[in-house]
C-alpha cells in the first residue's frame, strides 16, 4: 500500500461505498464498473452502512509485510444489509469474536504503509447495544 | 476462412524436486526441467516455450521466456511468460494447448518455474497476497492464509464439520507424499501433530498449508499429427477448461464454494465428453486443506458438505476411483507457485504412463486442477492414456 493509493481509494474505504445495480437491483461491495449478477453497466455507488453481523473470521499470527506489529490481526467478514465487507475487528479479544456477532463501524490507524504513512481505515467493533 | 482443429498430446515431461533450493537458481532449475522434458520427447525441438511464473519479480528477474530459452540454447523460437497467480501453469498449458491445436506450432514447451526460497516469509506472503484485491483486501493485512481461513470457518459452521475431519486431508496428503521422490516434505503426520502445529491463520494451522517451495516442471505438447514421432505413450489432453471469479472474496455470490472450481470442470468434461465418475486419478489444488475438501465437492467426486467426511471415510486413497493427488498434493509435494499446474499435469500424464515414480495407480481418464487466488482463475485439464 502506497500514500497515493490510500489516498485514492479514500472516499471509499471511508464511507464503505458498494454499488446497487439500476437493472437487477443487486448490490455489492467493493464497487465494480458493471453489476457482478447481470453485468449491467447501470450501477451506482451506495453505502454499506455502518452496521452488520460477522459472517467469518480469522486471528493472523503470521503476517504480510508491513503488518508485523500489528498481531495477532482479526478480520471479519462483516455482512450488512448492501453486501459483505473484508474489514479488521478493534477493540475485541480474538476468543470472544463469534459467528453472528454484531458489529459497527468506527474510524482506525491501519499499519504504517512500506512508504511510511499512517493510514486511516474503517475497522469494526463490537456493536454498543449488543454491549447494553 | 478455414479452422483448424488438431488434437494436443503430451509427448514428453520433465520436473526438478520441490524444496528450498538456496543454491540455485530459477533458470537453473527451469534448466533441469525443460531439458528432461525434451529428453523425455525424444529430443523434440519446441518451436515455441511458454513459462508459467507468479513472483520472479521477487528474485528480479522478468522476461522470463527469453531468458530460459536462450540458456537452453533454444534462441530465436518464440515465447512469452503467462501470469495467472498460484494458477499460472494451467494458464500457461491453455496457451500452450491453443498454439498447438490451431496449427500456429507443431511442437510447445510449456514451463513452470517458481523461486520463493530466496525471500523471507512476510515478503513472500505479501507477494501471495497480490492474487487477492490490493485495494480492498491488503489495507486489512490479510494474508493468503487468512482469505482461506475465512472460507475455511465459514465452511465448517454451515456443514459442522469438526477439526479431526478436516485433517484427514493433510494426513492423507503425507502419506501419499512421502512414497514421492520429488515431494517437497517427504514426511508421515498424524492427526497430533495438525492439532499441535501452530495456528497460521485461525483455523488454519501450520499442517493444514502447503510449503512454500521452488522448483520447476516442463511439458511438451505435439500435434496428434506427430506425436507418435516424439512418445510411444502419448497423452491426450482430452479437455481443458477455465474459469474466473472475484479477486476479492467480500463480492462472492457463495462462500463455501468456488464458482470457478465448477465452471471450470464443466468445460472441461464437456469438451471430453467424460463425467466426474469416469476420472481415475487426479491432482487438485490443496494450498490449505479446506481447498482440497471445497474442490472435491466442486469438480464432482463428493456432494456438497461431505468432501472431508469422505476422506475420514477413507475415499480418494490410491486405488479407489478416482485416487487423489497420489504426488501428496500442494500439502506434501509442495506448491512451486507458477510451476504447481505444470506438475500436476506430468504427475497426472506419469500415472497414465504407468511411469509415475512413487505410489502407482491404473487409470486411463485423469484430471487436474489448478488454481489461483482464492478460487478466482481457475484451470481444469482432463488428460486421456
Amino acid at each position: 500500500m502506497s500514500f497515493q493509493r490510500i489516498w485514492r481509494l479514500k472516499d471509499i474505504l471511508l464511507n464503505l461505498v458498494g454499488i446497487k445495480c439500476s437493472d437487477c437491483g443487486y448490490t455489492s461491495y467493493p464497487p465494480k464498473a458493471a453489476c457482478p449478477k447481470c453485468s449491467s453497466r447501470n450501477v451506482s455507488r451506495i453505502s454499506l452502512g455502518s452496521s452488520g453481523k460477522v459472517v467469518s473470521y480469522t486471528v493472523i499470527n503470521v503476517p504480510i509485510e508491513g503488518f508485523e506489529n500489528m498481531l495477532p490481526l482479526v478480520i471479519a467478514l462483516v455482512e450488512t444489509d448492501n453486501g459483505r465487507v473484508l474489514t479488521q475487528l478493534t477493540n475485541v479479544k480474538p476468543e470472544e469474536v463469534y459467528i453472528g456477532m454484531e458489529v459497527e463501524a468506527t474510524v482506525r490507524r491501519s499499519a504504517t504503509t512500506l512508504d511510511g504513512y499512517v493510514p486511516y481505515i474503517v475497522k469494526f467493533k463490537r456493536s454498543s447495544t449488543n454491549n447494553a | 476462412m478455414v479452422i483448424l482443429f488438431r488434437h494436443v498430446f503430451v509427448v514428453g515431461l520433465g520436473m526438478s524436486n520441490v524444496g528450498r533450493f538456496y543454491e540455485r537458481s530459477l533458470r537453473d532449475l527451469a534448466g533441469e526441467a525443460l531439458f528432461k522434458a525434451i529428453d523425455d520427447a525424444g529430443n523434440a525441438v519446441p518451436s515455441f516455450i511458454l513459462v508459467s511464473n507468479m513472483l520472479s519479480s521477487q528474485v528480479e528477474q522478468e522476461n522470463l521466456a527469453s531468458l530460459i530459452a536462450d540458456y537452453c540454447g533454444l534462441r530465436g523460437i518464440s515465447g512469452f511468460k503467462v501470469e495467472a497467480a498460484c494458477g499460472s501453469g494451467g494458464a500457461a498449458l491453455i496457451a500452450g494447448y491453443s498454439l498447438v491445436s490451431s496449427g500456429l506450432a507443431d511442437v510447445v514447451a510449456v514451463v513452470g518455474v517458481e523461486k520463493l526460497s530466496e525471500r523471507s516469509t512476510p515478503e513472500v506472503a505479501r507477494g501471495l497476497a497480490y492474487a487477492a484485491d490490493a485495494d480492498f483486501e491488503i489495507p486489512y493485512g490479510i494474508s493468503f492464509s487468512g482469505l482461506n481461513a475465512l472460507v475455511m470457518r465459514y465452511y465448517m459452521n454451515k456443514y459442522d464439520v469438526r477439526r479431526e475431519e478436516m485433517s484427514a486431508w493433510p494426513i492423507l496428503m503425507h502419506e501419499n507424499g512421502y512414497h514421492n521422490p520429488h515431494a517437497h516434505l517427504k514426511m508421515r503426520i498424524t492427526h497430533d501433530d495438525v492439532v499441535k502445529s501452530p495456528i497460521i491463520a485461525d483455523p488454519i494451522r501450520l499442517l493444514d498449508s502447503c510449503p512454500m517451495s521452488d522448483g520447476a516442471a516442463a511439458l511438451i505438447l505435439a500435434s496428434d499429427e506427430v506425436a507418435r514421432e516424439y512418445s510411444d505413450t502419448p497423452v491426450l489432453i482430452a479437455g481443458i477448461g477455465n474459469a474466473l471469479d472475484s479477486t476479492d472474496i467480500s463480492s462472492r455470490f457463495e462462500l463455501d464454494s468456488f464458482l470457478a472450481s465448477r465452471l471450470s470442470s464443466e468445460r472441461a468434461f464437456k469438451m471430453a465428453g467424460l463425467s466426474p465418475k469416469d476420472v481415475d486419478v487426479a491432482e487438485l489444488h490443496d494450498a490449505y486443506s479446506i481447498n482440497g475438501v471445497i474442490t472435491l465437492e466442486d469438480v464432482g467426486f463428493a456432494p456438497k458438505g461431505k468432501g472431508a467426511k469422505l476422506v475420514v471415510e477413507g475415499k480418494f486413497r490410491p486405488g479407489d476411483k478416482p485416487s487423489i493427488n497420489t504426488s501428496g498434493g500442494l500439502k506434501s509435494r509442495g506448491h512451486p507457485v507458477g510451476a504447481t499446474g505444470v506438475y500436476q499435469v506430468c504427475e497426472v500424464s506419469m500415472q497414465l504412463r504407468g511411469d509415475f515414480p512413487g505410489i502407482k495407480v491404473s487409470g486411463e481418464v485423469g484430471l487436474t486442477q489448478n488454481i489461483g487466488g482464492v478460487g478466482s482463475n481457475i484451470t481444469t485439464i482432463i488428460l486421456r492414456r
